[in-house]
């Protein structure tokens, strides 16, 4: 085999080795975006879901928190609502599957700084959420606080953040 | 200059014929319109077209949907605009300006975000602004606003801009004070200015 075909080969197998290990071993980054991700498509539900979905469906949102998990969300046009511990954020979830007819959650934008130890992270995000029947859409910028406990990233905060500061909303 | 005659010069009008006939023929405009003269250089235009597009739609005039009514009567609900990414490079934004404002925090490295505010600032750094009576008050002195067409009613304390800070509001102020989102928003969130 000439020595060109040879270093191709191994150039090909190293790159294929780090895929392998990448996809193996992701990064906290990419493993924080996923979960992200998967929050958001636990905190949506479809119109006529129905009641054991609806229940499976808040318990995956709430199995994304921790235990003691604190959500404080103040957003303009509505009044501020502060939740504490996983139990609260279930029965919250459970609420509005019963009360919305749909929702539809997404976190287009996240900008997310994980720290040192990289057992922390905060995700500064978009929410952009559509509501059955509501013509607008909300959009809301929020900071997810993010802890890794025994191996697996879960939310230990939620608040809103004001995007634009000393006005109104 | 020669004139052919014979056999052979009607062999080769018969030949020139037939090429002019499978030139006009319809498929052949079909073929022209469709790749080119040059099918190779067609597809090199096309890749180039393709690349240039991708560039200016994603980095440089990044286009929005406008969503809601706060700058109303300027940009109506579900109008499109395009967001000019370069046009704060040879100078700051300016008084009046219409610009997008990323709710993440920006910096170097950030990707292009996907959702921004649409609004219009009225107050640059380091001025003291105000609302009273629905007119906007800067450093004491009331701001003319053409593109302000319905007055409200709104009243906010004076707000000083730090150095990087702008102040930004939307066009309708009819909207309840609660229900519009405005205020200082930092210069490493304005994403450009709005092109149309």
């Amino acid at each position: 085999m000439k020595i060109g075909t040879r270093l191709f080969l191994i150039v090909v197998v190293v790159a294929a080795g780090i895929w392998i290990w990448t996809l193996v071993h992701p990064s906290p980054d990419r493993v924080i975006r996923k979960r992200l991700a998967e929050v958001a498509n636990a905190a949506s539900f479809a119109r006529g879901t129905g009641y054991f979905a609806n229940v499976t469906g808040a318990e995956r949102l709430a199995g994304f928190f921790a235990t003691n998990a604190e959500v404080d969300i103040d957003m303009p046009g509505h009044s501020r609502q502060s939740l504490s511990g996983r139990e609260d954020i279930l029965q919250t979830a459970l609420g509005a599957r019963a009360t919305l007819k749909s929702l539809s959650v997404e976190f287009p934008d996240v900008t997310l700084v994980v720290n040192r130890d990289k057992e922390s992270a905060i995700a500064d995000l978009t929410a952009e959420g559509r509501v059955a029947g509501d013509s607008d859409m909300f959009i809301q910028e929020m900071k997810f606080t993010l802890k890794k406990i025994d191996g697996k990233w879960l939310i230990t905060r939620v608040e809103t953040v004001q995007t634009l500061q000393g006005g109104g909303g | 200059m020669p004139l052919a005659h014979g056999p052979g010069c009607r062999t080769l009008m018969a030949m020139t014929e037939s090429q002019e006939t499978r030139k006009h023929s319809p498929g052949s405009w079909l073929r022209i319109a469709a790749v080119g003269r040059n099918p190779k250089t067609t597809l090199i235009r096309m890749v180039v077209l393709a690349a240039v597009c991708v560039v200016v739609f994603k980095y440089i005039l990044l286009p929005v949907r406008v969503t809601g009514i706060s700058m109303e009567p300027t940009y109506h609900d579900h109008s499109v605009n395009l967001i000019n990414s370069l046009a704060y490079l040879r100078h700051e934004p300016q008084r009046g300006d219409v610009v997008g404002i990323r709710l993440t925090p920006g910096g170097e490295g950030s990707s292009t975000p996907r959702v921004m505010y649409l609004k219009r600032i009225v107050g640059l750094p380091g001025e003291t602004i105000a609302f009273i009576n629905g007119r906007v008050i800067v450093e004491g002195t009331a701001l003319d606003e053409r593109y302000e067409k319905w007055r409200c009613d709104w009243n906010c304390p004076p707000v000083t801009l730090g150095p990087t800070e702008y102040f930004v509001v939307g066009d309708n102020r009819t909207m309840p004070r609660r229900d519009h989102v405005f205020g200082r928003v930092q210069r490493s969130r304005i994403v450009g200015r709005a092109f149309l």
